[in-house]
């Protein structure tokens, strides 16, 4: 028998390579259901006109002349560093209390309603507070993401360790395992289950609110090009602007989130049938 | 010698007392099966001695130098191949990785695993095969002493007696010491050096009887009549199977 813990390393990055093209043959369906999208959006500009609904073509032109523009990229690279910063404050934050919450169940009883009382307040009453504090600068916007997305980052990791499977932890300490070792080994790889979706919904509700809380505190930004449009009644520009940053949230969670879940949860794959992972 | 004793050990949960007075030794090189109804504590006894709960009162002597530890789930890190799972208390014995490849070929042949399996994730193998990655995982830290947790329970009739018959060939018959755990008194003869029986209620051990023989060289004809003559004549082993559906937590 031959003693490795691993296969070879031709052998693994032939499966790597494998998993990419998988991941990137995966892309055809999400296609089909973005031009179903844009199937609807046709049929809706038809039904109304250019001046509600521009159609997708001339939208998509809108972007092409966006895209030769500069200054767009440096409107929707603010945006996007906004987004960003706001994802990874809030992913930091949300999982250590999560994680702490999720093994402490006095913890988890005193967050539960201050959770609740987060999730009642809508975010723009927070973009008002935080132009007030912070003025028209990254500060307000990042502090809304962080208050918009804590609540589900925090369940996320919280329910992780908290619905983790004991019996792992038992057979970790029978093992030898402190507390420590078993949190690292054991229960930080269990908290993916809830992880990951709860970070994908706060990536979402990042660029959302990084959008809305330029727009409506007048921080330049793509929310602050989508006021200059509404002002000019430019539909095109509105919805090119809508698209781009539609596309920044996808091209981050295709080349960040997905990826990491896809190496982490690689075992998920082995049980999944032939049909279900193509 | 013994390599395991406790003395007066109780242990309560919850403010009961789930078990009182135990009095039990293990010596060097003899697997001990400890019986008892369904409910009276037998788990709970093997993870205090082992040391995965605090007893309330009494004394554990363990002498050993590492002990292991088998379970009716075999509890395996899903994300981690059988190899993985075969190295997990390598890697947190902190053994340098090249020497855990080697140790993990070692336990995974005695465990009767293929090579091919070693690759495979938890999911993929059927619960034969993942018991028999619990049982190498626990080889491989070559530990002197193993804790047996009911670990062939869950498995059909045919797969349980090639189980037992790993556990006597890697261990019954190699020199390590044990508890074995179980409620079935036919696999505690198959197995063990001396059977213990606690009490239904965890009020200690009611008393123990050796065994003839070694484990691996006893015919299925005297472990049959050892066991039938206990149950019908030994009134230390009268309530083993009582039933009592409110003892099980």
């Amino acid at each position: 028998m031959t003693a490795r813990l691993k296969p070879p390393l031709a052998t693994r990055l032939a499966e790597r390579a494998g998993r990419v093209l998988e991941f990137l043959w995966s892309g055809w369906a999400g296609l089909a259901a973005l031009f179903l999208l844009a199937a609807v959006w046709q049929a809706g500009h038809e039904a109304y006109g250019p001046f509600i609904l521009t159609s997708p073509q001339a939208t998509v032109a809108a972007v092409w002349q966006l895209a030769g523009d500069s200054s767009a990229w440096a409107v929707a690279g603010l945006t996007l560093q906004r987004a960003l910063t706001g994802f990874v404050l809030v992913g930091g934050i949300g999982v250590s209390l999560g994680l702490v919450a999720g093994y402490s169940p006095a913890t988890m009883r005193l967050a539960q309603p201050l959770i609740t009382v987060l999730m009642g307040v809508p975010p723009i009453a927070w973009i008002v507070l935080a132009m007030i504090w912070f003025g028209g600068s990254d500060a307000t916007v990042r502090t809304v993401i962080l208050v918009s997305a804590l609540p589900v980052v925090f369940l996320g990791a919280a329910q992780g360790i908290a619905t983790r499977d004991r019996g792992l932890d038992r057979m970790a300490q029978a093992f030898g395992a402190g507390p420590l070792r078993r949190f690292l080994t054991v229960g930080l790889r269990q908290t993916t289950t809830t992880l990951f979706p709860a970070l994908v919904l706060a990536l979402g509700t990042a660029f959302k609110v990084a959008v809305m809380a330029e727009l409506l505190a007048n921080a330049g930004g793509i929310g602050g090009a989508l006021a200059d449009a509404r002002i000019n009644l430019d539909i095109a520009t509105a919805l090119a602007w809508v698209l781009i940053a539609v596309v920044l949230l996808i091209a981050v969670e295709y080349t960040l989130v997905h990826p990491v879940k896809g190496e982490i949860d690689r075992w998920r794959r082995a049980a999944q049938p032939w049909g279900v992972k193509r | 010698m013994n390599v395991l004793a406790l003395h007066s050990v109780e242990h309560a949960y919850l403010g009961r007392s789930v078990l009182k007075g135990i009095e039990l030794s293990v010596g060097t090189s003899e697997i001990v099966a400890l019986v008892g109804p369904s409910g009276c504590g037998k788990s709970t006894l093997a993870q205090v001695a082992a040391g995965l709960l605090e007893p309330k009162s009494g004394r554990i002597e363990r002498q050993y130098r590492r002990h292991a530890m088998i379970f009716q789930d075999p509890s395996l890190l899903p994300w981690a191949t059988a190899a993985g799972n075969i190295a997990f208390g390598l890697r947190l014995a902190r053994l340098p990785r090249r020497q855990r490849a080697a140790r993990v070929a070692e336990a995974a042949a005695l465990a009767e695993l293929e090579p091919g399996d070693l690759g495979k994730y938890p999911v993929e193998l059927s619960g034969g095969m993942r018991q028999r990655v619990a049982i190498a995982r626990a080889l491989a830290v070559r530990p002197d002493f193993i804790y047996f947790d009911e670990p062939f329970t869950a498995l059909d009739v045919a797969l349980r007696r090639r189980m037992q018959d790993l556990v006597i060939a890697t261990c019954a018959d190699a020199g390590l010491a044990g508890l074995f755990i179980t409620h079935d008194l036919h696999e505690a003869a198959r197995i063990a050096h001396r059977v213990a029986v606690l009490d239904t209620y965890g009020a200690g051990v009611l008393g123990d009887r050796p065994l003839p023989g070694r484990p691996g060289s006893r015919s299925e004809a005297q472990v049959q009549d050892w066991v039938g003559a206990a149950l019908s004549r030994d009134p230390l082993f009268r309530h083993i199977h009582d039933v009592d559906e409110r003892q099980i937590a």
